[in-house]
């Protein structure tokens, strides 16, 4: 009898691969904080997936699960109110425009 | 597959506990197993276009929703491993929580319809974008598929009772636990104060 371990493994692979390549292709700071949600479902899905499938105690992965989502809940606020101020300043969230030092216009 | 079927299998005994009709339907051994690989990869597609239209729609309106069905095909698979809380859990905080931020992100900045979001990448980005997503497959797949036999332990999940979880919480996970209050406290303090506009000062 074979494990399905892999199999989650892979989905969460996808997922990550997903992350990545949102966090290169996306040009403003939403669409990169989007590409980072993605990244760390990835996390949750391959901790969660090792921790019910061998025979590591249960409970501690989910566990684990449950605190990457408090961390990414705290990330999306800060970055929600890094990207008001952000802004505020630069009138855009676009990372091309988020240039302080290299031609500044200040 | 025992593990798939068996979570379909407990997924029956809820279903039989609020849908009589339908758990009087019950199907062989082989049929389940079927019905789970299905399902799995229902979810799979489900993360794949959601996932896809997240990363590439030139709208973020239209990437955020497809944020959301990732979402829910992660939840689908957390309820395939036996784990009904995480599933809870993802759609609670993830679609409910995360999802309206990310919608709140969305609407106060500058709309981006016209703006650079909506130029489709140049070369270089699209090429860099693709390397980086090939390096993780390229990198860890192989890893996965040669240790395939290896992973696991061929056991069915098997559904953490809250009560467990509850216990964990409070013992072998009381420092992260206390430290997470602390995190989000912290966050919550500091997005407050980045975002506090000083003409309210005076």
């Amino acid at each position: 009898m074979s494990s399905t371990l892999p199999l989650f493994m892979l989905a969460a692979l996808l997922l990550m691969a997903l992350g990545f390549l949102g966090l290169v292709v996306r040009r403003t700071l939403v669409g990169m904080l989007i590409a980072v949600e993605l990244l760390l479902n990835g996390a949750g899905l391959s901790v969660v997936a090792a921790a019910q499938l061998t025979p590591f105690p249960p409970a501690a992965g989910q566990l684990a699960a449950v605190f990457i989502m408090g961390l990414a809940a705290a990330e999306a606020a800060l970055v929600l109110a890094m990207m008001v101020v952000v802004h505020r300043r630069f009138g855009s969230v676009e990372t091309s425009a988020l240039t302080a030092i290299k031609d500044a216009a200040l | 597959m025992t593990g798939l079927s068996s979570s379909i299998s407990s997924l029956y005994d809820l279903v039989e506990r609020f849908w009589k009709p339908l758990a009087e339907l019950s199907l062989p051994g082989p049929a389940q197993e079927m019905m789970a690989y299905a399902a799995f990869a229902f979810y799979v597609l489900l993360i794949a276009g959601g996932g896809l239209a997240a990363v590439l729609s030139r709208q973020l309106v239209r990437a955020l929703v497809g944020l959301v069905l990732t979402f829910l095909g992660v939840a689908g698979l957390y309820l395939l491993l036996a784990a009904p809380f995480m599933a809870f859990m993802q759609l609670l905080i993830y679609v409910g929580a995360i999802c309206v931020l990310v919608f709140f992100a969305i609407m106060l900045v500058k709309n981006t319809q016209t703006g650079e979001e909506a130029a489709s990448p140049g070369l270089g980005q699209a090429f860099g974008a693709i390397l980086a997503a090939l390096a993780p497959l390229a990198l860890f797949a192989p890893l996965i598929a040669a240790r395939a036999g290896e992973l696991g332990d061929g056991l069915a999940p098997r559904e953490t009772p809250l009560a467990e979880l509850g216990q964990g919480l409070l013992s072998y996970y009381l420092l992260p636990f206390e430290l997470i209050s602390v995190i989000l406290l912290v966050a919550m303090a500091g997005g407050v104060l980045l975002a506090w506009d000083r003409r309210f000062r005076n």
